[in-house]
């Protein structure tokens, strides 16, 4: 594929101009300390749990002890006659109070889903009544007293055997367990492999884990009867855009709801439109005529949190010639995706934006099915379903190099895509990368020669297990819209809008507001990326712009984060914004300074007259008189200087009728290389870290920082993924890790110190040159670490091919593998 | 997850706590100590006492001293206290190396030594300790205080000897001041121990040709309670102290055993880790008392 | 029938109180709530995760897993005292200084543990840090720049004892 559109005449964006990135920057770029931190620090961080008010009621659900069971009579009459009771609300009621909760699925009204169970629960965990009390003590006792009649009904736990006949069914209107089939064909497969020395086949098991952040979703709501409005503070946010699908459930229009955000304790996808909470909460506000508040605690989050990540079985086939070349891939991929289906298979999207990986595969068949199970739902964990095929095929690139005898940091490098923009087979772009320089940045950083040796002389010498990876992923960024829907033929909603907005207001003194729309604080900076932003467009301190928050009713269009996504929409915004600020204010200087605007240029934090730099406006100047001073303008001029500025996705092109081209959809893709170096205590199957390096490269950097901050936790969630987190169903569906003490999160002594390198290849599409860097650490620690232990025991003939790579995994595949791995000896 | 409503007491003697336990009997009563196991399961709603009686006010339950060949600890001392004895760390250094791996810091700040015992977690380090020590248990009751070896304190996963009515109140220690090593394997550091051993050895002679006198062995995480590898320690009384025989007798211990399984590891992985922790554990024990000599 | 309750007396943060509770009540509420002192957060509510360390007579523990009842007669730190006089605290500073945090919510109960640390150990090595806060889990960050800030306070800690510029 070369750098040229397809000719394939779609509608859409299309290819933005190509941007000047030459000009100096003074703010973007700096690691300034975060603008947001002094609340967090002196314990004033405002979460939701913070905003209880006297007199706020507290709910709290009821679960069901049930993987599958129909639900029967539920006596709630003790419980209401419970010491501060006020509401109790059963699942059948919650029914006649709310409607469905929003749902982007394939078929919403046969796999409804409700914020209560009302006829039958699907899952261990999932709730089938609320109670509201005067504190969370006393709705906890009274939930004690409710007594449901179920009848248990078998449980389906294993995806391949919920697709098989004869299983049970979680949805019966679906009459199937499978919500979703479709193979997709991009380019000539067939052909490919015909024309393949070598066909490489795995299959690879990829388990559930999720973010499980610190902080639990929550919500505060209150109902206005008079007005009959609902008034929603909550962690959870995005989609704002879509938030009218929640006034719906709530069977309000949706000029009646307001949610309003609130700092979140961190997310990794789990609080993104996480809207349950608040609809159990507004319910409850309109049934008790009170402020109630709903805050999850751990043990409703880990069952019932709805955002367990990717739950898939892979079965793959990568065709490749003798010296290294990649030719095609064949993907046949299960995701059991629990009990319902909120995001559809838009997992699938975020794997087929960069399904390739680095390189100049040709030809892809991408074959997905989704499962439905007796397991809380998928919903998003950082990477969103991307980071598990960076996975799938970073071991088969191995498997691949294992096969034909080379080594796999040369076949990477072979096989790499030099020439940007590269469109992928799938149709999405590549919108320019230098995987060479992040590779051998990345090995040297490593010391990876060193290493190598080591791993041989620490064999030789002291019989140790040492292994290195290396692989080399996609990291994309900004989704569109277009992913929610290519995957049918005749979709019903082909939304194309993913915008994000903000407002920049300057006061009369030339101080700054940027008012964001549902750019909620998840520990994602927003606030630091704004002020530098618009730091750099003003020539003011970060530290002087103020930053609000909006909520839902009555702000502007806005999508929130999301596939790593912010800072680029942010800096559109804001660029958007700013421009149309300078431009009122160019035309009020120039009224002011008696010249033409055209003969004043921007420096310094104001317009001076070109060639007479002492005739100058600052900001501030221009600000208080276009405030204060309307007559002194022309009568067209309105007072104050503000501006808004609605950002919609620059680069998005439609998917072609037959979808053999998906067209663009996450077109800022960043690149990484992860070489960690690991050894494997073949007796116990514990695995530690020796060495950790990584080098990402995510464009122009905004706070380098912070960005690498995000990519060492991203790489910590990744080594939890790889090693130690999962979400254990047994057969009857019960979840064995249902706290902490087996849903086990790494402490600072799991995660090793990382070396960090940053390669900055701008985008040229991106105000800056910027692409979202957020997700890359756990996008490529989970295929890295995998690349390490197979790399530590492929003498003994063992390679693992699920995770998380426990030690009883490890352990069983030696026992597996006999006598010549055999640890005791 | 907040804890279902009891009564509660903070009484100022034994006499008093012991006598609030009885009178309350129907409403099973629960003995509050550093509360670090019992406040998560009160929390979950898993335990449900209508009645708690703290020992916080209790004098005369915590405290460290050596009584001639036993060292005798308070059962409301508190972990991280235990931690820093250097009166410990003469007179039984097993116990000091198991202390510092109950949990983390924080939880040892609270946490107590009775607390522990009395919780008995089958994979919890300090009864383990309490078996290969051949310690003695003295609890309080309504009919006065009673011995209970270790031997005949735990009964069953989270169950010990004492009576509703009974208060642990010191726990007797009989010093072994070399040749120890408390290991073991948990998922991530600090966690609950999938597998434990401690191992005691004692040796006569020197160099290559000493020979283990004595050794105890006991085992937590394998069973319903902590398990003594008595067989094991008879193979190594009298044997060279060397890796063959380490190696067989932690080969006899881990083939006698039939642990559990649960999501961490099956009954064949914790056989496994029990037999590797058993032959590492008497290595270092052993390469300890070697270097007392 | 109301519930049953207790007086409890502590400081908090230098200050005294007096205060009725029902025994069931987690410290963690009592503080937040009753006092109005919501930086102390919840995590998992079983004393796993260290979300809600608070320093009880200098000594770290787990709020959700006390009773406010243990609290009675003690002296409690939060991290609504680590600044003083509009000051923050070198390890505030120094968490800021070097984005050892991101969504903050760990932050207070890491804060204490690592006010505990240094005031056990005010030279810890790098693995020495990393190895004590390992008892509080942080989910943004993989420790690294916590680890750093507190070995950077710990340096200006050591240096305004001694009066020395750090």
């Amino acid at each position: 594929m070369t750098a040229t559109q397809p000719a394939t005449g779609h509608t859409g964006s299309g290819a933005p101009p190509v941007r000047d990135h030459s000009a100096k920057r003074t703010w973007v770029g700096q690691s300034i300390r975060r603008v947001e931190d002094p609340k967090f620090l002196l314990g004033q961080g405002g979460y939701i749990a913070d905003r209880i008010t006297p007199g706020t009621l507290h709910a709290a659900v009821l679960r069901s002890p049930f993987a599958h069971a129909r639900i029967g009579r539920i006596e709630t009459a003790a419980a209401l006659a419970a010491p501060g009771v006020h509401a109790v609300i059963t699942g059948r009621e919650a029914a006649e109070l709310c409607d469905p909760m929003p749902d982007f699925g394939p078929d919403p009204a046969k796999h409804t889903w409700r914020c209560l169970a009302a006829e039958k629960v699907r899952y261990v965990g999932e709730g089938v009544a609320v109670v509201v009390a005067d504190s969370r003590y006393l709705a906890e006792d009274a939930l004690e007293l409710i007594e449901v009649e179920y009848e248990p009904l078998p449980a389906v736990t294993d995806p391949e055997r919920a697709l098989a006949a004869g299983s049970p069914l979680v949805h019966e209107a679906l009459e199937s367990n499978c919500a979703y089939e479709r193979s997709f064909d991009f380019g000539d497969v067939d052909g490919d492999f015909a024309g393949a020395d070598v066909v490489v086949r795995d299959r690879l098991r990829w388990h559930r884990s999720g973010g499980q952040p610190l902080e639990t979703v929550g919500a505060i709501a209150e109902y206005d009867q008079g007005t009959g409005s609902f008034t929603i503070d909550t962690n959870t946010l995005s989609f704002t855009s879509y938030l009218f699908m929640a006034a719906g459930t709530l069977k309000v229009p949706v000029n009646k709801l307001d949610i309003r955000p609130v700092p979140a304790g961190g997310s990794f996808g789990s609080k993104l439109f996480a809207n349950k909470p608040a609809v159990i909460a507004g319910m409850c506000a309109r049934k008790t005529g009170r402020r109630v508040a709903y805050l999850e605690d751990r043990s409703d989050n880990i069952a019932n949190c709805d955002h367990h990540g990717s739950d898939r079985v892979y079965d793959v086939e990568l065709a490749m010639m003798r010296d290294g070349t990649m030719r095609s891939l064949k993907i046949d991929v299960v995701d059991d995706y629990g009990a319902y289906i909120q995001f559809g298979v838009g997992h699938h999207g975020n794997a087929l934006a960069q399904v390739v990986g680095p390189y100049t595969i040709g030809s892809v068949r991408y074959r997905v099915r989704a499962a439905l199970t007796n397991k809380n739902q998928q919903g998003a964990y950082r990477g969103f379903g991307s980071e598990v095929n960076n996975w799938m095929l970073e071991q088969m690139v191995d498997k691949a190099a294992r096969e034909l005898g080379l080594d796999p940091v040369a076949v990477r490098r072979m096989n790499f895509i030099r020439d940007f923009p590269h469109f992928i087979p799938t149709g999405n772009v590549y919108d320019s990368g230098d995987y060479e320089r992040v590779l051998d940045h990345a090995l040297e950083l490593a010391r990876y020669d060193h290493w190598r040796a080591e791993q041989r002389r620490l064999r030789e010498e002291e019989g140790r297990c040492i292994g290195i990876g290396v692989i080399t992923a996609q990291e994309r960024s900004v989704f569109s819209a277009t992913e929610f829907w290519f995957w049918f033929d005749e979709p019903g909603a082909p939304v194309t809008s993913t915008p994000e907005s903000v407002s920049l207001k300057v006061d009369a003194t030339g101080g700054i507001t940027a008012i964001l729309y549902s750019c909620a604080f998840w520990g994602n900076s927003p606030e630091t990326m704004v002020a530098q932003l618009v730091a750099e467009e003003f020539d003011c301190s970060p530290y002087d712009v103020s930053i609000v928050y909006h909520g839902s009713r009555d702000g502007l269009p806005a999508t929130g984060p999301g596939g790593s996504r912010t800072t680029v929409m942010l800096a559109g915004a804001v660029e958007g914004a700013s421009a149309k600020i300078k431009e009122k204010a160019r035309r009020a200087a120039a009224h002011l300074l008696e010249i033409g605007p055209d003969d004043l240029e921007w420096a310094d934090g104001g317009f001076r007259v070109r060639g007479d730099p002492e005739r100058k406006k600052t900001l501030g100047e221009i600000a208080i008189m276009l405030h204060l001073f309307k007559h002194s303008f022309p009568e067209d001029m309105e007072s104050g200087l503000d501006a808004s500025k609605v950002f919609d996705h620059p680069y998005t092109t439609m998917p072609s009728a037959d979808r053999k081209d998906l067209g663009v959809f996450y077109p800022f893709v960043g690149h990484a290389c992860h070489v960690p170096v690991v050894e494997v205590d073949l007796e116990t199957g514990a695995v530690t870290f020796l060495n950790y390096a990584a080098v990402h490269d995510c464009g122009t950097l905004v706070n380098p920082r912070s960005l690498a901050g995000h990519i060492v936790g991203g790489t910590a969630q990744g080594i939890g993924t790889a090693l130690y987190e999962e979400f254990v169903y047994d057969e009857d569906g019960q979840l064995l890790s249902s706290s902490f003490m087996d849903y086990l999160i790494p402490t600072a002594m799991e995660v090793p110190e990382l070396t960090i390198g940053h390669v900055e290849t701008p985008s040229p599409y991106t105000p800056h040159g910027i692409k979202g860097g957020g997700e890359g650490g756990r996008m490529m620690a989970p295929a890295a670490i995998n690349a390490a232990v197979n790399d530590a025991l492929a003498p003994l003939g063992v390679r693992l091919t699920e995770l998380p790579m426990t030690p009883e995994r490890i352990l069983a595949a030696l026992r597996a593998a006999g006598p010549a791995s055999d640890s005791a000896g | 997850m907040k804890p279902p409503p009891f009564a509660y007491a903070a009484p100022d003697t034994l006499e008093e706590a012991v006598g609030l336990l009885t009178e309350h009997a129907e409403a099973e009563p629960r003995v509050l100590a550093g509360g670090q196991s019992l406040i998560p399961l009160m929390n979950f709603r898993l335990a449900k006492p209508g009645y708690l009686v703290d020992l916080r006010n209790v004098a005369g339950l915590s405290g460290i001293r050596r009584d001639g060949d036993v060292l005798v600890i308070g059962a409301m001392t508190r972990l991280a206290e235990v931690e820093r004895s250097s009166e410990v760390a003469v007179a039984a250094p097993l116990v000091t190396e198991a202390v510092g791996l109950v949990a983390h810091a924080p939880v040892r700040n609270s946490g107590t030594v009775g607390g522990s015992l009395a919780h008995a977690d089958p994979a919890a380090e300090l009864p383990a300790v309490a078996l290969a020590l051949d310690a003695e248990l003295v609890a309080a009751g309504p009919g006065g205080t009673r011995v209970i070896p270790a031997a005949e304190f735990f009964t069953g996963p989270y169950s010990t000897a004492l009576a509703a009515d009974e208060i642990l109140t010191e726990i007797r220690l009989p010093v072994w001041p070399g040749g120890h090593a408390f290991t073991e394997f948990s998922r991530v550091h600090a966690n609950f121990a999938v597998v434990a051993v401690a191992a005691l050895v004692e040796l006569d002679g020197d160099g290559d040709g000493a020979q283990v006198r004595r050794a105890a062995l006991a085992l937590a995480g394998v069973a319903p309670t902590p398990v003594r590898a008595t067989a094991a320690e008879r193979a190594l009384a009298g044997a060279p102290a060397d890796a063959g025989t380490i190696r067989a007798a932690a080969d006899a211990a881990a083939t006698g055993l039939s642990p559990a399984g649960d999501l961490h590891a099956s009954p064949e992985t914790r056989r496994g880790l029990a037999r590797t922790y058993l032959r590492r554990g008497i290595e270092l024990a052993v390469a300890r008392a070697r270097n007392e000599r | 029938m109301a519930p049953d309750t207790r007086t409890i007396s502590l400081t908090v943060n230098g200050q005294p109180h007096v205060a009725q509770v029902e025994p069931r009540r987690l410290l963690v509420d009592f503080l937040r709530e009753d006092l109005g002192l919501p930086g102390t957060h919840i995590g998992c509510e079983h004393g796993v995760c260290g979300t809600c360390t608070v320093l009880l007579n200098g000594a770290s523990i787990r709020s959700c897993i006390t009773l406010a009842v243990q609290a009675d007669g003690a002296s409690v730190d939060t991290v609504e005292g680590l600044a003083q006089g509009g000051e923050l605290h070198p390890l505030q500073d120094e968490f800021s200084a070097k984005q050892g945090l991101q969504c903050g919510y760990c932050t207070p109960g890491m804060l204490m543990r690592a006010r505990e640390i240094l005031a056990g150990n005010p030279d810890p090595s790098p693995d020495q840090v990393r190895e004590a806060i390992a008892s509080n889990l942080c989910r943004c960050t993989g420790y690294q720049f916590i680890t750093e800030a507190v070995i950077s306070a710990a340096a200006r800690m050591r240096a305004a004892k001694e009066g020395v510029a750090p």
